[in-house]
């Protein structure tokens, strides 16, 4: 067990036993050593199997919305989780009082995809080092480069520390660089429509519809999304391009001034497809027209969730065709 | 009998093949292995540990297809002509032929074939390979198969190093190995070696005595909201699973067609009916409904599971639920706790 999972436990020993919360959402480590589970402890005795390790590659605050508001609950959280919280409070989705966030600061989610193309198969355990990542198979040991083993949202991350944790668990890290997610971005600008409409494309059209995107998506929490409505409906409902075409970018426009650039929705995609190149730039143009970040307080509405007599745009009191 | 193929004859082999069917086999494209069709010179994934990302049961069943195009004004219907040509699938692993198998017992049946699910599989030959390394995510041999197993398939390879030992069970695989030299006893001899080590790679992932029965008598369990908990509801492991084979039938009015769409069980919206009632309302429903049908309701009509350890879905979940832990925990639960409301 390692020092932070210590505390992590003792957090919420403390939390269950002594009845602050009803539920404490965590990890736990099941047998499959590159697939912690998410977990749900109601009782101190249950704490054993909780495990944190960099392999935990959900975003948990996308259990928050399964329980009723009066459920106090106490949630691990990173940096991007903290801001998914916030933005889900922003939208009214649980009340800050009833929650507990027990703050890690995050030194980013290993992709287990890369570990497995790494040293393949058979990967017994894995064991993490400071900046290295130590893989036991049945026939070898590896020794990886962490950075190189990250997820690539991780890689690109830009506050790792959790803002609004009301524990801190270990030392705040350095903030992450602005500069990479915007020269990725800027690197699909530069493409001409058509290569962009290509690369679009290519993407889009190896999805499945799984929805797996959605599922992990801490704001994708509609109780009927609009792919599954049937009158009228918004989408063709099989795997052909427009079907897929029309997923790929509706779910992203939906996550405008609310996406957190966590990466869970890549991470949980079966078919590897890339999509935060969408929220990305979607959270870029956010920043840069109205100097908005998702999830850095608990109260900021989203620019397109507000309207005020005072905008720059005044069609829509004044009743003015744009 | 059982044939040799040395490695070096294999390109040309496959080329034979490809004058007179379209051979599909196991290449990475994206960055996994898919099965593309072959083309010389193409490299091959036949070693990999794992099986294809997509299952094969898409070459049979596609995830989206039209069954019938229509004509409103002149209230006229067609069925789009089914004209598929020979297919060779080359490479494909046991769990995944018998899975092909298992599906013939729900679209093959003598009472109500599938003309769809027939024309597609008439047409193909499936050649086998087995698997001398499994992955740490399979356990076929826990549900009545192993990594050689012939169900399905037409032919099968088992890899020797320096050549395959080829086994054909059926006219078409006979025809596609014929001028073959006999294995000797060697090649017998080491091939049933690699069998045993491959199996003896695999831990028993669950015991499956009296599985269905007991999986029945704790059918009102609470065990299912444990699972469905971290459960996303996604349709990776249904989608991903070479044996579940759930379709939906929409009309696309704006093309005027009639579409089958695989579903999944996983899905809010699979059981919702007409009415806004929804007999399977939370992931705990859906979740018991995915493992009974595999490893009860399956027995019901094919008297096996509807499982062949691919192993898929375990690999990912992306939550780490494994479909092994759930039945070993479902195994432990004992009938007599379980509540009837």
């Amino acid at each position: 067990m390692t020092e932070l999972e210590t505390k992590i436990r003792a957090e919420a020993e403390r939390l269950l036993t002594e009845h602050v919360v009803d539920v404490v959402i965590a990890f736990r480590q099941e047998d499959a050593p590159l697939h912690p589970q998410p977990a749900f402890f109601t009782r101190a005795e249950e704490l054993e199997s909780l495990t944190y390790n960099g392999l935990c590659a959900n975003n948990l605050a996308n259990y928050l919305t399964r329980y009723p508001q009066e459920t106090r609950i106490g949630m691990v959280v990173r940096g991007c989780e903290n801001r998914s919280v916030n933005a889900l409070l922003v939208e009214k989705q649980h009340i800050r009082e009833n929650l507990v966030l027990l703050g890690i600061p995050c030194e980013g989610i290993l992709d287990w995809r890369r570990i497995v193309a790494l040293t393949g198969e058979n990967v017994l355990s894995v064991e993490e080092k400071d900046d290295s990542v130590i893989v036991h198979t049945h026939e070898n040991t590896f020794e990886l480069s962490r950075v190189e083993l990250l997820h690539p949202s991780c890689q690109r991350c830009l506050h790792p520390n959790p803002i609004s944790a009301d524990v801190l668990l270990g030392e705040p890290k350095p903030e992450g660089d602005p500069t990479l997610m915007r020269l990725r971005i800027e690197e699909l600008e530069k493409l001409t429509p058509t290569e962009r409409n290509a690369w679009f494309k290519h993407e889009a059209e190896r999805c499945i519809r799984c929805y797996a995107c959605r599922e992990a998506c801490p704001m994708c929490y509609c109780t009927e999304c609009f792919v599954d409505h049937t009158e009228p409906r918004w989408t063709e409902s099989g795997v052909t391009p427009a079907g897929m075409q029309a997923w790929h970018i509706i779910r992203a426009f939906h996550q405008t001034g609310r996406c957190t650039s966590c990466g869970a929705c890549e991470r949980a995609c079966p078919m590897d497809i890339q999509m935060t190149y969408l929220t990305d730039k979607l959270n870029l143009d956010m920043a840069d027209a109205y100097q908005f970040e998702v999830g850095m307080d608990a109260e900021t509405q989203p620019p397109f969730a507000t309207l005020t007599l005072d905008d720059k745009n005044r069609f829509i009191a004044q009743g003015k065709r744009s | 009998m059982t044939y040799r193929l040395p490695k070096k004859d294999l390109d040309q082999t496959l080329r034979g093949w490809a004058n007179q069917a379209e051979v599909f086999a196991p290449q990475k494209r994206e960055g996994y292995a898919q099965f593309l069709p072959w083309e010389a010179g193409n490299e091959l994934l036949l070693d990999e540990p794992h099986n294809t990302r997509f299952p094969p049961k898409a070459f049979f069943l596609p995830q989206s297809e039209t069954l019938l195009t229509y004509n409103r004004k002149l209230s006229q219907l067609e069925m789009p002509a089914l004209q598929i040509s020979p297919r060779i699938i080359f490479g494909i692993r046991p769990c995944d032929a018998r899975a092909v198998a298992l599906l013939d017992t729900v679209f093959a049946t003598q009472e109500n074939p599938d003309p769809y699910w027939q024309a597609r599989r008439e047409q193909t030959i499936l050649i086998g390979v087995g698997c001398n390394q499994p992955a740490t995510t399979c356990f076929c041999t826990s549900v009545g198969s192993s990594p050689f197993a012939h169900a399905g398939l037409d032919a099968l390879l088992i890899d020797l190093g320096e050549a395959y030992l080829v086994e054909r069970f059926t006219e078409r695989g006979e025809a596609l190995f014929a001028n073959l030299a006999s294995a000797d006893a060697n090649d017998i001899e080491q091939a049933g070696n690699i069998q045993k080590q491959a199996e003896a790679l695999l831990e028993t992932a669950f015991i499956t005595d009296n599985l269905k029965d007991h999986l029945d008598q704790i059918f009102d369990s609470s065990l299912w909201g444990e699972f469905a908990q971290s459960c996303l509801g996604c349709g990776i492991c249904t989608f991903l699973c070479p044996t579940c084979f759930c379709f939906d039938i929409v009309d696309e009015a704006q093309r005027d067609e009639r579409v089958r769409n695989w579903d999944t069980c996983m899905f809010r919206v699979y059981s919702l009916e007409a009415s806004g009632h929804n007999p399977r309302p939370t992931r705990a429903e859906r979740t018991r409904q995915r493992l009974m049908h595999k490893f009860s309701y399956w027995l019901e009509h094919a008297d096996q599971f509807g499982c062949t350890g691919c192993g898929r879905c375990v690999r990912y979940c992306p939550v780490g639920l494994d479909i092994r832990a759930m039945i070993r925990k479902a195994v432990a639960t004992p009938s007599e706790a379980v509540h009837v409301n």
